[in-house]
């Protein structure tokens, strides 16, 4: 009983310090992605459809590490 | 309220000590999309008249509009041989993947999106990962394509190969996070509201039920239709991009 309290605390705190900290990365990541389009499409506004595109793949990569760390919260969460 | 997050209908089949699982609904509403794909588009195909002077009808010119935005956004970045012949392949995956992301956002129990169970994510990806051997073997041969896994040195062959693994498994995994993520989150979001409001006497209750419409609305309007279009459109992007990478 005692046991098994502790063992849900646990699991709560991992899932919020393992989503907390994974997405920090994938955050500072997608934001200097961000930053650096808007910069190029301010320099060449022509460009703008082509790095919108670059873009989003870029971020959707930026992200991929955010994901495996929601992966994870959520396995901890419903599935352990 | 939320009694109904883990509760799935499945099937279950022993194996070998094993148990394998089949979850009805997601099968049913993943051939459910795809069966409505294929109505969609034989629907459209009979209002099309072969005759290229006839004037252009409301259908020919939203198959156009459509090719002509699987032309510009997702095949932009591959060369203009290859991209004619992945076009079939890459618009259909990111019809598919729409559609099936799109579907969560129907308030009816039980569905669901596909794209938000792993089977069906990484299903997908395999695909894209047997097609890039496909188009590989295609465009070069299979001499040429074999001895590209040996570059730029052959002792590298190992991690050529577990590097293509490794793609293809956050590609499935993107997709399924990003989806599955956005489904909890607008699942569990008004519970947390209703019960944050509750904290407040007298008109917190009646606050925490007016709050939830809007509240649901706009976040299937985010997570729903917005993310579930951005993923879409990122899926099939980086099938066209893996793809071109390995054929050319």
């Amino acid at each position: 009983m005692e046991l098994e309290a502790v063992v849900q605390a646990a699991k709560y705190l991992a899932a919020g310090i393992c989503m907390g900290i994974g997405a920090i990365g994938a955050a500072l990541g997608e934001g200097m992605i961000g930053a650096h389009a808007l910069d190029a499409m301010a320099r060449q506004p022509e460009m703008a459809n082509t790095l919108l595109r670059t873009m989003v793949i870029a971020d959707a990569i930026a992200e991929t590490t955010g994901i495996y760390s929601l992966v994870v919260a959520i396995v901890l969460l419903f599935v352990v | 309220m939320l009694e109904h997050l883990g509760e799935e209908l499945t099937l279950r089949f022993p194996i070998g000590g094993m148990e394998i699982a089949f979850n009805l609904v997601v099968m049913a509403v993943a051939v459910a999309v795809a069966g409505g794909l294929v109505l969609l588009s034989l629907w459209i195909r009979r209002g099309l008249n072969p005759d290229p002077d006839a004037p252009l009808s409301r259908r020919a010119a939203l198959v156009a509009a459509a090719i002509d935005f699987f032309r510009d956004q997702l095949l932009g970045g591959v060369s203009p041989q290859l991209g004619e012949r992945l076009l079939p392949l890459v618009a259909t995956l990111f019809l598919y993947v729409l559609l099936c992301n799109w579907i969560g956002i129907l308030p009816i129990p039980y569905i669901v999106s596909p794209t938000q169970d792993l089977n069906v994510a990484l299903g997908l990806a395999l695909l894209v990962y047997g097609s890039t051997h496909y188009y590989g073997v295609r465009t070069k041969g299979v001499r040429r394509h074999v001895a590209g896994y040996f570059e730029p040195f052959p002792f590298l062959m190992p991690l050529n190969i577990i590097g293509d693994f490794g793609r293809t498994l956050s590609h499935g995994f993107r997709l399924f996070g990003n989806i599955l993520g956005g489904a909890l989150l607008t699942a569990v979001t008004p519970v947390v509201v209703l019960r944050i409001a509750d904290l407040i006497p007298v008109v917190g209750g009646a606050l925490g039920w007016a709050a939830r419409v809007p509240l649901v609305l706009g976040l299937n309007l985010v997570f729903g239709l917005f993310f579930g279009g951005i993923q879409a459109l990122v899926f099939a992007l980086l099938a066209a991009a893996y793809i071109q990478v390995t054929a050319d």
